[in-house]
């Protein structure tokens, strides 16, 4: 037991000397930069390498699954359905004419007519538009995650060792210092806004508002890993406007907020977001909500109208599709916010699924089983668009206008644009849509009808 | 699916029995999953989650088809509580196209299992026939999103056509009497 003690004093030396070296390293490279907004380009040295690792990878596997004789990628998915992009009346026309022997226009119903409902019903079953926005996008090729591994297989021992290692990285290294981080920023945002609060209404206090929220938030930006590129900045949104952006995890909040000063609106809720957001409001009017007046869609309307018309007033962010989807598509934007008349600034918010996937499938996992994916990541890489302003129209409604921001958010990002609801993933199909098939049908069948009885 | 020994030999039995190629097989299995919300077996119930489907005016009887067992191969009358991922094969194949390599005898059959089975859509009873209740059901059905036909006329509809369908071909409308059924004949073709 003797001799265990110069060992023990060893050690225990060589531990605070490495923590000490640790936190100097993570001040100066992280922490500094995130407070003045400048970035040393760590982590675009760190992606290229990545990039260069993980084709290395895919190229061994091919050549391994060449020499197995095993079939790598998956077929493509839409190869199984001839689809025929002909509407409901031209087709059912052509079925009729090549049955009867007669003119088009003389049987009002045939029996062929069931024909037509009988195949698109058979190709939704085969395959829909909607329920695969509602799980994560599939990868071609393999970035080390045994997460995104569907169709890759055990290939070669140096391969396994790789994605062995990556292990270790990412779960002994990374997660610490990424956990470090993300503690360091939430209590500073905490801290900094509620000393804010403290201080006199003002132009010194607005300043020194800004300044903590975009520190907190870059330090949070950093606890990710996400390697944000903008385009357009000069397009960002200014006082007075509403921001909208397409939906895919609650981390799209951190990387607009960590570029631009937003007022948040949002649900209160319990536990640690409820301690950060009572303290952000200290600092600065963001909009929250008890859980009573969510469902209250007139008084949410009226706060955000009175918002919006102070123009010192910040721009507000808000998510229109209600819900995470996986970022390859854009669905119904809710029309509320797009009644309220003052200006949109659209942004599109792209994900590259290459190095993590940040969807947040909110059945499958839990907030902190998702945040734990993040952190477990190599990395979240993504793109923000800035679209230019947009308003509404004199003779435009909300629904309209808000399709038309959808659509221009969709064009951008490279996104399917979709003209269903994200509410879909729990609810059930509204019944002015069941309708619309069958009232074009049979204005076609009591239309000829009609003109019959009239003849 | 994987490469297993045991799993690839099923795959090709069922190439086999239904003609679809592997890829299609591990895509339709890939779907037949989702649905089932990776049970074995499929049941009505499942078929509600398709959004795209509800719009479908004669849903009720696309799923009914599914599991009548007819259709099935399996008896002569009744539905199947639940179906297997090779009923669900057995049901899609009807849809396959017609192939340019068949010769006239495969073509005949594979033209009369495709008319057997729109036949049995609208023959709900299983008695090898079609009513004139039976028909007036399924334009009912397809007219019904319409709030502004009311029951009466779309009778009337149904009876109209049923009078031109039966000058075409005596009595009541028999799968073996096809020589007879011009419209129903001609007209698929086009459609497969």
């Amino acid at each position: 037991m003797f001799l265990l003690l110069p060992f023990n004093s060893l050690i225990v030396n060589l531990l605070g000397i490495s923590l000490t070296v640790l936190f100097t390293l993570l001040l100066v490279f992280i922490i500094v930069p995130a407070i003045f907004g400048v970035s040393f380009g760590i982590r675009k040295l760190y992606m290229k390498t990545l990039l260069k690792i993980f084709a290395w990878a895919t190229l061994r596997m091919e050549r391994g699954a060449k020499e197995k004789n095993h079939q790598l990628y998956k077929p493509y998915t839409n190869g199984i359905i001839a689809k025929d992009p002909t509407s409901l009346e031209e087709e059912i026309k052509e079925i009729r004419k090549s049955g009867s022997n007669k003119a088009l226009d003389t049987p009002e119903f045939e029996l062929s007519d069931i024909f037509y409902f009988c195949r698109k019903g058979m190709e939704t079953i085969m395959d829909d538009e909607v329920t695969k926005r509602f799980s994560a996008e599939e990868l071609e090729s393999w970035n080390l995650l045994s997460r995104t591994n569907y169709n890759f297989q055990y290939i070669s021992l140096r391969l396994t060792v790789l994605w062995g290692l990556g292990v270790l990285i990412r779960y002994c290294f990374l997660l610490p210092l990424r956990i470090a981080l993300a503690f360091t920023g939430v209590s500073l945002l905490v801290v900094g806004t509620t000393m804010v609060g403290y201080l006199p209404n003002g132009r010194f206090k607005e300043f020194m508002s800004k300044h903590v929220h975009l520190m907190c938030y870059r330090i949070c930006v950093r606890a990710l890993t996400a390697i944000i590129t903008y385009h357009d900045r000069e397009n960002r949104p200014r006082n007075g406007g509403i921001c909208v952006a397409n939906h895919t995890s609650p981390i799209d909040v951190i990387i607009l907020a960590s570029d631009g000063y937003y007022a948040m609106v949002g649900q209160i809720h319990g536990g640690l977001m409820g301690v950060i957001q009572k303290a952000m409001v200290k600092a600065c009017p963001h909009v929250w909500f008890e859980r009573s007046e969510v469902k209250d869609r007139h008084l949410v309307a009226e706060r955000l109208t009175e918002h919006v018309q102070d123009k010192s007033k910040l721009p507000i962010l808000i998510f229109p599709e209600g819900t995470c989807i996986n970022n390859t598509s854009v669905m119904m934007f809710k029309k509320g916010s797009f009644e309220i008349g003052a200006t949109v600034y659209p942004v599109a918010i792209k994900y590259d699924p290459q190095f993590g996937d940040a969807f947040w499938n909110s059945s499958k996992y839990g907030m902190v089983t998702y945040l734990l994916r993040m952190m477990t990541s190599w990395a979240i890489v993504c793109s923000v668009w800035y679209l230019p302003p947009m308003t509404r129209e004199a003779n435009e409604d909300a629904v309209h206008f808000a399709n038309r921001v959808k659509s221009a958010i969709a064009r951008q990002g490279g996104l399917v644009d979709l003209l269903w609801d994200g509410g879909l993933k729990r609810e059930k199909v509204k019944d002015t849509f069941k309708e619309e098939q069958q009232k074009l049908y049979s204005k076609m069948i009591v239309g000829n009808h009609e003109d019959r009885s009239r003849s | 699916m994987g490469s297993s020994q045991s799993t690839s030999e099923e795959v090709r039995e069922l190439v086999g029995k239904t003609g679809f190629s592997s890829d299609q097989i591990e895509q339709l299995h890939r779907r037949f999953k989702q649905l089932s919300g990776n049970q074995l077996t499929i049941r009505k119930e499942n078929f509600n989650n398709i959004p795209d489907l509800e719009l479908n005016p004669i849903r009720s009887k696309i799923i009914r088809a599914f599991f009548d067992n007819r259709n099935l191969r399996k008896a002569p009358t009744g539905l199947a509580d639940e179906i297997n991922f090779e009923d669900f094969l057995t049901i899609m194949s009807y849809f396959r196209p017609i192939e340019t390599n068949m010769d006239e005898e495969q073509l005949e059959h594979c033209r009369k299992e495709k008319l057997r089975f729109l036949f049995h859509m609208y023959d709900s009873d299983s008695d090898g026939r079609i009513t004139l209740e039976e028909y007036r059901n399924v334009v009912e059905e397809l007219l019904s999103g319409n709030p502004h036909i009311e029951k009466e006329s779309a009778r009337s509809i149904a009876d109209g056509a049923m009078m031109e369908a039966a000058s075409v071909c005596v009595g009541q409308m028999h799968p073996e009497w096809s020589g007879e059924v011009f419209q129903l004949r001609k007209a698929y073709v086009c459609v497969f």
